[in-house]
């Protein structure tokens, strides 16, 4: 089922990126890498469990709205630059 | 007959719910900028006061946002109304959880003289995280109600309620718990 498929993918990734962080390293590639798994996990819930899949078109535009934000926060960590 | 579609009837389930979930991410979005913003002017005080923070304790939290979720969508697609009462209790059940944990996490920082006022960071991780928590608690209820009118339309509609408080907490939380 997409729904479980989903679900599995989001506990892997969550779990991924708390790891990454407890793990003590840090760095901007670090950073970089846990909003790219934000990024995955917030795709998964707006197409599987919001249901966009299922509309395609407006799945596409809050997908292109949801890159450009995590862009623009990617942008705010790169110049804040390494801890 | 009027049989003309227009792009809304795509989206699944209730529009005026579609408008408060992008209202609510609209408010939260802002918010996060606003922190990522001021944290450029002082990265190293940011990751200092973040560091305070239980970040295994977060992360579980997310874990049982997200399962919370899996259980409100399965709802939408359960067979009787017993299973989707069912799931919808469970999934608030799992929100019940999740504000425990988060209230623990607060009485820890109380206990450690850390407020609102503490410095930038906390003041951020109080009200973004607060807002979220009473996102949470409203959640909570509008799936207990949504339990008791249980029809199709009312329940897809109160879990996507529920699946928004769980898109804004996988941003939420990696931004503020995660970022060195």
């Amino acid at each position: 089922m997409r729904i479980t498929r989903a679900w599995i993918f989001l506990v892997a990734l969550s779990a991924g990126s708390t790891v990454i962080a407890v793990s003590g390293q840090t760095g901007l590639a670090i950073s970089l890498a846990i909003l790219l798994l934000a990024w995955a996990k917030a795709l998964i819930i707006v197409r599987s469990y919001l249901g966009l899949a299922e509309a395609p078109a407006w799945g596409r535009g809050f997908a292109m709205v949801l890159g450009g934000y995590m862009l623009l926060a990617m942008a705010l960590v790169v110049m804040a630059g390494p801890v | 007959m009027d049989d003309t579609r227009n792009a809304f009837d795509d989206l699944p389930g209730d529009l005026m719910m579609w408008i408060l979930i992008v209202s609510e991410l609209l408010v939260f979005g802002a918010g996060l900028i606003a922190y990522l913003s001021v944290r450029v002017t002082d990265p190293a005080g940011f990751a200092e006061a973040q560091a305070s923070l239980h970040r295994a304790e977060a992360g579980m939290n997310t874990l049982v946002l997200v399962t919370s979720g899996w259980l409100a969508a399965l709802a939408t697609r359960a067979g009787t109304l017993a299973l989707t009462r069912l799931y919808l209790g469970a999934a608030a059940a799992l929100g019940v959880v999740f504000l425990f944990v988060k209230g623990m996490e607060y009485a820890d920082k109380a206990a450690h003289g850390v407020t609102f006022e503490t410095d930038p960071f906390f003041t951020f991780y109080y009200l973004l995280t607060g807002f979220h928590a009473a996102h949470v608690l409203a959640g909570i209820v509008i799936l207990g109600l949504v339990a008791i009118q249980c029809q199709r339309r009312t329940v897809e509609a109160g879990t996507a309620f529920w699946h928004m408080v769980d898109l804004v907490w996988v941003i939420l939380f990696p931004i503020l718990y995660l970022l060195g």
